[in-house]
């Protein structure tokens, strides 16, 4: 086996080997030896996807895929699905990307979660989701990329319902795996359309013979963009998202920033040959992504809950990567994807440490004035949050503004999707620095005063939360300098063998985004330092449009939900009780007015048992006599 | 070949077979019906052995034999069963035993 296979292998299992062990291993492990083993096997993943990386950079750019099957995992008819890892430039990429920041985020979650109950159950999830992240990275056919799509959504589930004795957890456990099943189900029924008209279900032979176009290629396209639109909480199917925050902090960052949230993204992008047979679908992602982002940004100027306000810059981030993706600036998107994963992990988790210091409070209208007491974590926060605004030096200029300029590159639709990420800016600077003025700036809140424990002489936060997000804050500041605009682009030029971007911004059109996209992300800092700086109390109402966001869980109340319940109901009523319940009652009564009546023979008489006897085998020697 | 024809054997023991059928019908006491046992267990061996003979082999003997050895353990069993009855002066008639009544 060659050493990049291997390495591939140690990457995909090591987390898995974790999640095993401390499962199995139960109560014979202490609670800090399991945080420590599910940190260092993901760290030892870590390790392994740098050897994939490097060796990969030492080879030439033509034959940097390498596929390693392990056996032929199902077979049906002619059909064989190999327990296949395809290690290429996009998934090394996405290895790279799941592995540091995981290992960063379940390192940080040694502190946080110590002292919570089950510890060992949340490392042993945690595990589980990085193996399924990154069986769906390395898939190297789409069965297999399904297999890991599910168990992500699985591992979700059970990390979103982790607080199980909470029922919003649970609900929103529950909500988030069934719009996530909706997804799966789309992609399964695209799957399934590929396996007729291809025969096959790895990416090379799927890419050769997919049907150009027609109805088909459409479907196709539209199965793949459900299931990236599902997981990665995109309109129609977002509204889990924001509920998913009832998950511990750790889990938010980890999964519902940095990494399953995008994999919708790396799944346009993986797929991206499909997509360019469907113009349309390409389309409807990029204005699903421009009409996410627009809306996400306007919720999240009214929420009150800072974990909530960062899902929904989460959402209107992973819009700009649709956008991104839909254009064909899938290298922008990626981009994007990389430095999102710092910044947004960043902002989670400086979060995270406001929210352990307030002992769980999460309501920003009963923080502020945090920062003279949280001073490291308002720094790394504010690194976060100009990061996210794409105020140039920071990562979120450079990828951010590359997808902006991208889309003056396709026409018409182009500038409706120029103008909705202009107005996506204004806004992100505007909510993200109404969160951080919220939380950091003003008068120290009374509660804050109340509530805030930290013993004198400690640091803000036990040191291995404050390493990981100063190592996250790092990446959010310098990750950007991976590329810039036409000048130096070397993450193109290593995904051009994989995903060579269709839309290539002039100097022009590059310099005309950033210059636009800054300024207002700037205007939007202005407007929030003057609304919430100084003079916050006369901050406006908030919009009970926006307050509601956009009514889509009561629509969905209504046309889902409640039509469900009243035929549960009505069934229930009309059927169950007279049918099924009905049914059961005189069953049993026959049954036990029958057993009654037979009863009554056995007499205890032994004569009459004799007798019975005696006549049943005259009957039989009668029976046996006469059909002989 | 000596002696009577084998049917003039086999009545015989369906008569003995019946008059100890009758005789666990209708007596009541323990103690006559496992005797009447005992007499319909001596026709079935009658009419073992006499087809035995008429068939000129000797399955039908070792047969009786083992039903013999049958019969002696069963009188074992149901004379002990009966003595311990009348020891704890449980009244020896079976109409009386209706314990198992369902």
């Amino acid at each position: 086996m060659r050493l990049i296979d291997a390495a591939s292998w140690v990457c995909l299992l090591a987390p898995l080997a974790a999640c095993a062990l401390i499962a199995l291993a139960g109560e014979r492990l202490g609670r800090r030896a399991c945080g420590l083993i599910s940190t260092a096997t993901t760290m030892v993943a870590f390790a392994a996807a740098v050897a994939v990386f490097a060796r990969m950079l030492a080879e030439p750019s033509a034959a940097r895929a390498h596929a390693t099957s392990a056996w032929t995992w199902l077979q049906a008819g002619r059909y064989h699905f190999g327990l296949t890892l395809l290690s290429d430039q996009l998934s090394v990429m996405m290895m790279l990307i799941v592995t540091g920041v995981g290992s960063l985020i379940v390192a940080y979650s040694v502190g946080y979660m110590d002292g919570e109950d089950e510890e060992r159950r949340y490392f042993a999830y945690m595990s589980l989701f990085v193996f399924s992240m990154l069986l769906l990275v390395q898939a190297g056919n789409l069965l297999l990329l399904l297999a890991g799509w599910g168990m992500v959504g699985l591992s979700s589930y059970l990390l979103i319902g982790f607080y199980q004795r909470r029922p919003e957890a649970v609900a929103a456990a529950k909500k988030a795996f069934v719009m996530n099943a909706f997804g799966d189900a789309t992609m399964a029924l695209a799957l399934f359309l590929l396996i007729e008209h291809t025969g096959a279900l790895d990416f090379a032979s799927v890419f050769a013979r997919a049907p150009r176009h027609g109805t088909v290629a459409a479907l196709i396209a539209l199965g793949l963009l459900g299931g990236a639109v599902a997981k990665s909480a995109q309109i129609p199917l977002h509204t889990w998202l924001p509920d998913a925050m009832e998950g511990p902090t750790p889990v938010s960052a980890l999964i519902h920033a940095a990494t399953m949230v995008t994999a919708g993204v790396y799944l346009i992008v993986r797929t991206h040959p499909l997509f360019q047979d469907a113009k349309a679908v390409e389309d409807l992602a990029a204005g699903l992504g421009a009409a996410t982002l627009l809306m996400a940004g306007l919720i999240a100027l009214v929420q009150v809950d800072i974990k909530r306000v960062i899902a929904y810059s989460t959402m209107s981030q992973i819009g700009y990567m649709f956008v991104g993706a839909g254009i064909g600036a899938y290298p922008s998107a990626m981009f994007h994807l990389m430095t999102h994963a710092f910044f947004k992990a960043l902002l989670f988790l400086a979060a995270g440490i406001v929210i352990h210091a307030l002992g769980g409070e999460q309501d920003i209208r009963r923080m502020g004035g945090l920062g003279r007491v949280l001073p490291a974590t308002r720094a790394l926060f504010l690194v976060g949050s100009l990061s996210l605004v794409g105020v140039p030096p920071f990562a979120g200029f450079f990828s951010k503004d590359s997808i902006i300029a991208a889309t003056l590159t396709r026409g018409a639709f182009g500038y409706c999707l120029f103008a909705v990420c202009l107005a996506g800016a204004f806004l992100t600077g505007l909510y993200s620095f109404r969160l951080y003025l919220l939380v950091f700036g003003g008068p120290q809140s009374d509660f804050a005063r109340e509530h805030l424990h930290r013993p004198e002489g400690r640091l803000e936060a036990p040191p291995s939360m404050v390493w990981t997000v100063a190592v996250l804050a790092l990446g959010a500041t310098v990750a950007g300098f991976l590329q810039f605009a036409r000048v130096w682009h070397p993450l193109t030029t290593w995904l051009a063998p994989v995903a060579a971007p269709l839309a290539d911004a002039s100097n022009r059109q590059e310099a005309v985004a950033s210059v636009a996209s800054v300024a207002l992300g700037l205007a939007g800092i202005g407007v929030a330092s003057v609304l919430y700086g100084a003079r916050r109390r006369r901050a406006p109402r908030p919009l009970a449009l926006l307050e509601h966001r956009f009514y889509w869980d009561e629509l969905y109340a209504a046309v889902f939900y409640r039509p469900a319940e009243l035929a549960a109901l009505g069934l229930a009523r009309f059927v169950e009780a007279p049918l099924i319940a009905g049914s059961i009652g005189e069953l049993s009564r026959g049954l036990r007015l029958g057993a009654g009546e037979l009863g009554r023979a056995q007499n205890g008489l032994v004569r009459s048992y004799v007798l019975a006897i005696a006549s049943g085998v005259a009957l039989l020697a009668v029976v046996f006599l006469s059909t002989r | 070949m000596h002696g009577p024809e084998v049917t003039w054997y086999v009545v015989l023991a369906a008569m003995l077979f019946v008059i100890g059928a009758l005789g666990v019908l209708v007596r009541r006491s323990p103690l006559i019906i496992l005797l009447s046992v005992e007499i319909m267990l001596n026709g079935s061996n009658l009419a073992l052995i006499a087809f035995a003979r008429h068939v000129g082999r000797e399955d039908g003997q070792i047969f009786a034999i083992a039903v013999m050895a049958i019969a002696a353990s069963e009188v074992v069993v149901g004379l002990g069963l009966i003595v311990a009855m009348g020891r704890r002066n449980v009244e020896l008639d079976v109409d009386k035993l209706r314990t198992l009544r369902g």
